[in-house]
């Protein structure tokens, strides 16, 4: 008898250990193109941009390679160019991503309401974020152009005579915002415009019954409802601003030909401009390389803080024991 | 529209009194703002298909005019014949075609390796499956640069700059955000139809090829549309990875057509610009349902 249940078991648990075994088999097989990519394409690029941020590569100087240690990430506190670019960067985050945020959320308070077309409408403000940002860089250059465009043109009835250069230093960095907005607040109308529609109509009675006003209700229940949206929304608008860098390049007038190596205005300017300047026009590829690892690095580092702030503001809706209350 | 929305104002407010007057005030206000809003939001596209039936002469003019005198729709047909290329082909048909064939190299592979990956995170119970998981979901953290610049050095070393081969390698090492799609899809199946189909003798590649992926069209179209409109328009990539004997449709287009005499022809380009944002609208509308659908559930999960 012992020993019967002992060879069944034996047998279970090999039977069990070689179906997991064809799991785990099974499991690579499927994922393994992920894999090899990851591993060919992703690991070693990062591995290989990291050793040369401490190399002195320049694309073609493999003989005289030598490494220099930290000296490539040393240069980046002394080199003005860079400075100007984070500023300029962080000065277009801190602008863009919270205008964004705060009218794609005022849009889909204001499409939530019980109106005809809502869908249509929302529609409408979803179109430019799927739109190639070459041709969106080129409405706005027609749109914003000094002499012929739209804008100015609005402005000059207004006060006749101003024609601004909208695309020159001064103001390029205001377009560009108002290029990303135009652009990137599709997306988050129709994921408030769901969330909204998905708070229970009983919360806003309660509240309105023990009572609210209707703002009131608006900012102590429906808000701290979004918040955790709100957060994901953040996150994700600030790791793609930091990294703004196609745009502003696609927004530069200029006469000889856009190319990756385009100058954009001065005000444009930003840190991930900088850093495929210094790789692809001036070849310097291990300081570039230090450029982008310390860019990365900096990013998570703000990601992290904004991670961190969840507590003090961001409602999770907590699970209750024992059924509803 | 409007007058209809007018007359029921009216009479609702007769039999609502003071209050209901307010209220439709006040939703008149809001329509009012929202169109409005969306008026202005459409306006950069208007101007852009003004633009492109104007004459050089009107487009430049001074004070501006908004609607051309005649409409030139012969802009549209000088775009595309710009300049002749090789055997007499226009060099607009040209990009087209490179862009499209970039499309289909990497979007072909993309979807369908990205399907059999989100199969096996899905379903392959195995304990390291969510590590795996989460290495790939972090990727989307690192900037694209951070990667792009030594996989450059990489495909110039092994003499890939210039051609198509880089699209067909990103194709089939899969997109996070589709594995990301595919997989929540594939979890829905129950685990009896599995389990059915392995009595049977199925073996996993069937169970996935033919009995889960036939009911997955609806992912499909998404991700391939959305890897249609993320290549067709992409002008990073191809500005890096090919030659200027080798242009896309979007890395050509981000200059001015120029006239032999080196003056930009504004007019032509924007009616090929007009042409090359077609394309990406027709696919948005094919699966517009879907894209938002998908555009908010990985919005709202994280």
């Amino acid at each position: 008898m012992t020993t019967t249940s002992t060879l069944t078991k034996a047998g279970k648990k090999r039977r069990s250990s070689k179906r997991e075994q064809r799991e785990v088999m099974w499991f690579f097989f499927f994922i393994s193109p992920w894999l090899i990519g990851f591993v060919v394409l992703s690991l070693v690029s990062l591995v290989l941009g990291l050793l040369t941020s401490f190399t002195n590569f320049d694309g073609f100087n493999l003989s005289t390679l030598k490494w220099v240690g930290l000296s490539n990430y040393a240069r980046i506190f002394s080199d003005r160019d860079a400075l100007w670019g984070l500023q300029r960067t962080t000065l277009y985050a801190i602008l863009y991503v919270p205008l964004a945020l705060v009218i794609s959320f005022t849009l889909a308070v204001l499409l939530n309401q019980r109106i005809r077309g809502r869908g249509f409408l929302g529609g409408i403000f979803y179109i430019p974020s799927i739109l190639p940002v070459v041709a969106v860089a080129w409405m706005w250059k027609l749109l914003m152009s000094r002499n012929s465009g739209l804008v100015n043109a609005f402005i000059s009835l207004l006060s006749p005579g101003t024609a601004i250069n909208w695309l020159s230093s001064q103001y390029a960095t205001a377009v560009l915002i108002f290029l990303s907005i135009w652009m990137g607040i599709g997306g988050g109308v129709i994921i408030f415009l769901a969330a909204l529609q998905g708070v229970p109509k009983e919360l806003e009675e309660a509240a309105l019954i023990d009572g609210a006003t209707r703002f009131q209700m608006f900012l102590r229940v429906i808000v701290p409802l979004m918040t955790p949206i709100i957060f994901f929304r953040l996150v994700m608008g600030i790791i793609g601003a930091l990294q703004v860098f196609t745009a502003p390049l696609l927004l530069t007038s200029t006469n000889s030909g856009l190319t990756i190596g385009t100058m954009p205005p001065r005000a444009n300017y930003m840190f991930m401009v900088h850093a495929v300047q210094q790789t692809f026009a001036k070849g310097r590829y291990g300081y570039g390389a230090a450029l982008v690892w310390m860019f990365f690095v900096l990013i998570l580092v703000v990601t992290l803080i904004v991670f961190r702030s969840q507590r003090y503001w961001v409602f999770y809706e907590v699970e209750q024991e024992g059924g509803e209350a | 529209m409007s007058a209809f929305t007018g007359r029921q104002t009216l009479t609702v407010a007769r039999h609502e009194g003071n209050a209901g007057r307010q209220k439709r005030v006040g939703q008149i206000l809001l329509y009012t703002t929202l169109v409005a809003i969306a008026l202005l939001f459409i306006v950069p596209i208007i101007w852009l298909i003004l633009s492109s039936l104007k004459t050089e002469t009107e487009y430049n003019a001074y004070p501006i005019r908004i609607l051309p005198r005649v409409w030139q729709w012969k802009n549209y047909f000088e775009a595309v014949e710009q300049r002749r290329g090789i055997r007499g082909v226009h060099q607009y048909v040209g990009w087209a075609l490179r862009s499209l064939g970039l499309c289909a190299l990497n979007g072909i592979p993309d979807v369908l390796v990205s399907a059999m990956v989100g199969f096996g995170f899905a379903r392959q119970r195995v304990r390291v499956r969510n590590l795996f998981f989460t290495v790939m979901l972090s990727m989307v953290m690192v900037p694209g640069l951070v990667t792009t610049i030594p996989q450059f050095v990489l495909f110039t070393r092994f003499h890939l700059i210039g051609t198509y081969w880089p699209w067909l390698l990103w194709g089939l090492a899969s997109t996070p955000y589709f594995v990301f799609m595919f997989r929540q899809f594939f979890a829905s199946f129950p685990k009896e139809l599995e389990d059915a189909a392995e009595i049977d003798g199925c073996n996993r590649l069937r169970v996935f090829w033919q009995i889960m992926m036939p009911s997955a069209g609806p992912v499909v179209a998404t991700c391939a549309i959305f890897s249609f409109q993320g290549n067709w328009g992409d002008w990073f990539a191809p500005t890096l990875f090919l030659t200027g004997d080798k242009q896309t449709m979007a890395m050509a287009l981000a200059n001015a057509y120029q006239d032999p005499a080196g003056n930009p022809m504004v007019v032509q380009t924007m009616a090929a610009i007009v042409l090359f944002i077609i394309p990406t609208v027709i696919a948005y509308f094919l699966g517009e349902r879907r894209i938002r659908e998908s555009a908010i559930t990985s919005g709202l999960k994280g």
